[in-house]
């Protein structure tokens, strides 16, 4: 079993090393044939386990919901692909960006609730521990690399992240070289700032902004009320040493205000209609040129580049830097808030039919390579979740954003960890969204309290509320 | 008649009574009960008492959408009885094409809240930008506005057909006799017209109190509370702290405002059929 | 005096046509703006007709119908709808005519308890409603009529059993003393009579379940089936997209169908109203 096991990881291993020597000569033709005719043949041979382990699992069936709209498709092919295998049935549904909880919450209540959900850290955990079933002994824990990966309290292992993601600012290189500059002209907030102002103040000249709009629409505000506002509060814990809190201070949110009226007063909109602007007019800003600046992750990669979009050589992620601690060595944002809970209230062949699916997910050569690959990497030619997972058989993903976070770690600079899964709730964060939407409309010291007072006096009060205050 | 019928009740009587238990009786009580526990399904509560009532009525947010919700309930009753009542008045007069008049009127009425809400957060945000101003998700006083502007869009081709009928019950003897001794249209108007319109006013009143009270669909499409609860209503308030909050205290506590919503709502009723009473009898 | 009252007439046409223009514009602008491409549909450009550039044809309709599943969508609301309003029509008129005609405390406490429901707030029962639902396995658009006949009782009876007190017994009566059993007089006589309201109730319950958004939200499965409230909705936001194109050519094919009945069946549809609020 293990030498099988062995074998199939080198199959994985070559066929993505075929796969992404395919990709950066850029030959799609030979891409298209090699990844269907490997994903066959290790089908073939991962048949043999999945049916002797499904065989006690012939009656369960898997219900997943995920978190991540990006990656929907993906998911329903695996879904079917694994049903077509096996003859589980296994039924993925998404939640609309912005509605996880409100959908868990709803889902959790009804007799067919999800086998599978996830959670985004110690503070979802908090809403869901009695949900979670043990997973201390199962075939996927086992397959996760470090502890550092899992959930675990008391022993118990709750969750177990399945991807691990960076963000930062995604950069447009030619149009930044049009500008006059390369990425190494940027290594500090104040660099940033000369660059994206002398890039607004010749816009007219260029025919393109600085920054794609921060729109606080709720499909685009997860990027600021979230991902952003996870840099101040870095930097607090690095200081007072500490990793989680019941009262943020709040001490480098001048840097955050900074590098908010940054985002909003380079934009390609003027900050009043930021409110109103969705996730796809960002995108499409940034596909179609008109900035250079766009802040996401590496779950964007797919979105980026590709077909009729960038290809690697054209775009680049740098870090987030808000003019705080060593910018020198700031690497970007990596993290994970998708860890994998199993409902421990499903039937006994229900929670064992997820665990094998689990556990294929991340041991089969086809879910691997969909998980991890980019271009053409699913079975049926489209292109795969590029995700960076943190599982022993996983082959290195394609992606270039998770690429380079290694490259930069590999370098000596130390990544941004996530730390707005200890942010104390969703409200929390909606409120933070709401007082940077006011205050990108009407820029005035008032407004700002009022950002502040979202950040601070709010994180005491929800946290307290959270937890049984 | 009444014996024979009765023994039919199984058939008449039943189809209808076990949708009512299934979709009205078990639910409602449940939710009473539920006001009183902590839950996340129905079947996990426990009872914890009046604290989720405590923490109900302490919630800011709640306050406020109790405020707003009777703001815009005075403001939207006067602005869609207004102008139903004027368009009616307009179009009970001779005039050429009121039949199509009536008819464009009235045909946002069957439109749902949610397009609704759409078309018109569309629509006002264009202005409100173009007018340089911040748009509603930044503005709570602008989404108020917006969602009176909505609701007599909605409504105010509703309220003009009730009022068209009631205009057209008046005797036209009446009129033209408070004419011919001489009164003003304005006279006529107010001493005639008016009071024969009461009934008419009162079911007004009526569907458009609780109507503003009721409201969700067009609140959530417009504003969703934007910004920061600043422009919910109560019954968006307490779908949020359902389902829009995590952690194992919200339900309950969502449940219990429901309920103070519910005797709200019921006891304004209770007014209006009193009023409506009176008036019927004085008459 | 005659001559003051025409031209005054006339300048309320000219008002009203005005004004009429005004109160059209709303949907005229969404029906401009789904002819749009996507990025040229932003706040500060809805007022702008399509230009040769931003024109974009049938596009966004095409998506709205073959990616977003709108038929489905339109099949699965009007398939409650109907199945609720002819559940509703027949089973509440049964009802109502047996409380007004057999009056015992039952049947008063009956009477009472539908007119409370009426004014109750969905907020109320919603959770426990869409548990109860989910319980009994009514959480398909199959079988969701049995869910809108209980909440959607209430009006129904209080509106049929308003007519029926203005009713005389007399022909009932004769036609059970002719030897008819209940259920024939009701199909019979019944029927007949109650037809105007039962058009009214049917209005006024088609005009709710069609655009209902909550009920149908927390009860059926939004992966399997959506009301076309629902798909608007699921418009914004869903997969980390908000696509203005085809939502603003969703809104138009909703309200498509709307305007056709209405301009089909605009009498009954008025008489309905009128109807329902003076008796409701």
């Amino acid at each position: 079993m293990k030498k099988r096991l062995l074998a199939l990881a080198l199959v994985a291993a070559l066929a993505f090393s075929a796969l992404s020597a395919c990709s950066s000569t850029t030959d799609e033709t030979q891409a298209g044939t090699a990844a269907p005719t490997s994903g066959e043949t290790a089908a073939g041979e991962a048949e043999t386990p999945a049916e002797t382990e499904g065989g006690t699992a012939a009656t369960g069936s898997v219900y997943y919901l995920n978190f991540k709209p990006e990656q929907d498709a993906q998911w329903q092919e695996l879904a079917q692909i694994y049903t077509e295998e096996t003859g589980v049935p296994v039924t993925v549904t998404t939640a609309a960006s912005g509605t996880y909880e409100t959908m868990l919450t709803s889902e959790m209540a009804s007799s067919d609730a999800p086998t599978l959900f996830q959670v985004n850290g110690p503070v979802g955990l908090n809403s869901w521990r009695d949900y979670c079933y043990d997973l201390s002994g199962s075939a996927v824990y086992g397959e996760l690399t470090s502890d550092d990966y899992a959930l675990i309290e008391d022993g118990t292992v709750y969750g177990i992240a399945y991807v691990i993601e960076s963000y930062g600012i995604i950069v447009n290189q030619t149009l930044l070289s049009e500008a006059g500059y390369t990425v190494d002209d940027i290594q500090s907030f104040a660099d940033l700032q000369t660059v994206a102002e002398d890039i607004t103040a010749r816009s007219d000249e260029l025919g393109f902004a600085a920054f794609t709009s921060a729109g606080m629409d709720s499909s685009s505000d997860w990027r600021f009320k979230t991902h952003l506002a996870n840099l101040p509060i870095y930097f607090e814990y690095q200081e007072r040493g500490i990793t989680s809190t019941d009262a943020i201070e709040g001490t480098y949110l001048d840097n955050f205000r900074n590098m908010w009226d940054l985002y909003i007063n380079n934009s390609t909109c003027p900050p009043a209609e930021l409110t109103a602007k969705t996730a796809n007019d960002s995108l499409n800003e940034f596909l179609n040129g008109q900035a250079v600046f766009y802040q996401n992750g590496s779950w964007e990669y797919a979105n980026v580049v590709g077909e009729g979009k960038y290809t690697d050589a054209d775009v680049t992620m740098i870090p987030i830097y808000i003019g705080v601690g060593d910018e020198a060595n700031q690497g970007l944002c990596t993290g994970s808030e998708n860890y994998w809970c199993v409902n421990k209230n499903a039937s006994e062949e229900d929670i064992q039919a997820t665990l094998d699916f689990m556990e294929w997910c991340v041991t089969d050569e086809t879910a691997l390579q969909a998980m991890t690959g980019g271009e053409g990497a699913m079975p049926s030619g489209g292109a795969g979740m590029a995700f960076a997972i943190p599982f022993k058989q996983a082959p290195e993903s394609s992606n270039l954003f998770v690429a380079l976070d290694a490259q930069m770690t590999a370098e000596g600079k130390t990544p941004v960890s996530w730390n707005f899964t200890t942010m104390p709730s969703e409200e929390w964060k909606n409120m933070l969204g709401s007082a940077m939407a006011v205050y990108a409309a009407d820029q005035t010291d008032d407004n700002w309290a009022g950002v502040v007072s979202a950040f601070v006096d709010n994180w005491a009060s929800e946290y307290a509320l959270a937890n049984g205050g | 008649m009444k014996k024979a019928l009765k023994k039919y009740w199984p058939i008449f009587l039943l189809p209808t009574f076990a949708a009512f238990i299934i979709g009205f009786i078990i639910p409602f009580i449940q939710g009473v009960y539920l006001a009183f526990c902590q839950f996340t399904t129905v079947r996990d509560a426990t009872f914890i008492g009046l604290s989720n009532f405590s923490r109900a009525i302490s919630d800011t947010t709640f306050h406020h959408a109790l405020w707003y919700n009777i703001a815009f309930v005075i403001v939207s009753t006067l602005a869609i009885n207004l102008g139903g009542l004027a368009v009616a008045m307009i179009l009970t007069r001779a005039i050429r094409g009121r039949n199509a008049y009536r008819t464009v009127f009235f045909m946002p009425n069957l439109i749902g809240g949610i397009v609704l809400g759409y078309i018109w957060q569309i629509l006002l945000n264009c202005v409100l930008s173009l007018l340089e101003k911040p748009l509603l998700a930044l503005d709570a006083t602008a989404g108020f506005w917006g969602l009176v502007i909505l609701m007599c869009w909605q409504q105010i081709g509703y309220m003009m057909v009730i009022y068209i009928a009631g205009l057209q019950s008046i005797p036209d003897a009446l009129v033209e006799a408070s004419e011919i001794d001489g009164a003003t249209p304005l006279q006529t108007f107010f001493k005639v017209k008016l009071p024969m319109l009461m009934p008419s006013i009162t079911i007004c009143l009526f569907l458009t109190i609780t109507n503003g009270f009721k409201l969700f669909d067009q609140n959530m499409a417009l504003t969703a509370g934007q910004p920061a609860h600043q422009s919910e209503l109560l019954a968006y308030n307490i779908y949020y702290t359902f389902y829009g909050r995590s952690g194992p205290q919200w339900r309950g506590i969502g449940q219990a405002k429901a309920v103070i919503f519910c005797i709200i709502v019921v006891a304004i009723s209770l007014i209006q059929l009193g009023v409506t009473r009176k008036k019927e009898v004085q008459q | 005096m005659k001559e003051k009252t025409r031209r005054i007439n006339r300048l309320w046409s000219v008002v009203m046509f005005f004004v009429s223009v005004l109160y059209m514009y709303p949907i005229f602008m969404v029906l401009m703006n789904s002819l749009k491409v996507e990025s040229a549909i932003s706040t500060s450009t809805a007022f702008e007709l399509p230009t040769a550039e931003t024109f974009a044809g049938f596009a966004n309709y095409e998506n709205a119908i073959n990616a977003q599943g709108f038929l489905s969508s339109f099949f699965y609301t009007a398939f409650i709808t109907i199945t609720s309003v002819l559940a509703i029509l027949f089973f509440c008129s049964m009802f109502a005519w047996y409380i007004t005609r057999v009056e015992t405390k039952v049947t008063k406490a009956l009477y009472l308890l539908c007119a409370f429901s009426m004014v109750v707030p969905f907020q109320m029962v919603m959770f426990t409603l869409s548990s109860m639902a989910d319980t009994l396995n009514l959480d398909t658009p199959w079988v969701l009529w049995v869910i809108y006949l209980g909440f959607g009782a209430g009006l129904a009876v209080f509106m049929f059993c308003g007519f029926m007190r203005s009713v005389p017994v007399d022909i009932e009566e004769a036609s059970m003393i002719d030897g008819s059993s209940p259920l024939q007089t009701y199909f019979h006589i019944v029927i007949p009579l109650l037809r105007p309201t039962m058009v009214s109730v049917a209005i006024l319950e088609a005009m709710w379940i069609w655009n209902d958004y909550l009920l149908p939200t927390l009860i059926l499965d939004i992966n399997k089936y959506r009301t076309i409230s629902m798909l608007i909705q699921f418009f914004r936001g869903s997969y980390g997209r908000v696509e203005m194109g085809p939502m603003m050519a969703c809104i138009m094919l909703a309200i498509l169908p709307i305007i056709i009945v209405y301009l089909v069946g605009q009498k009954h549809i008025i008489k309905g109203v009128v109807a329902g609020a003076v008796k409701g």
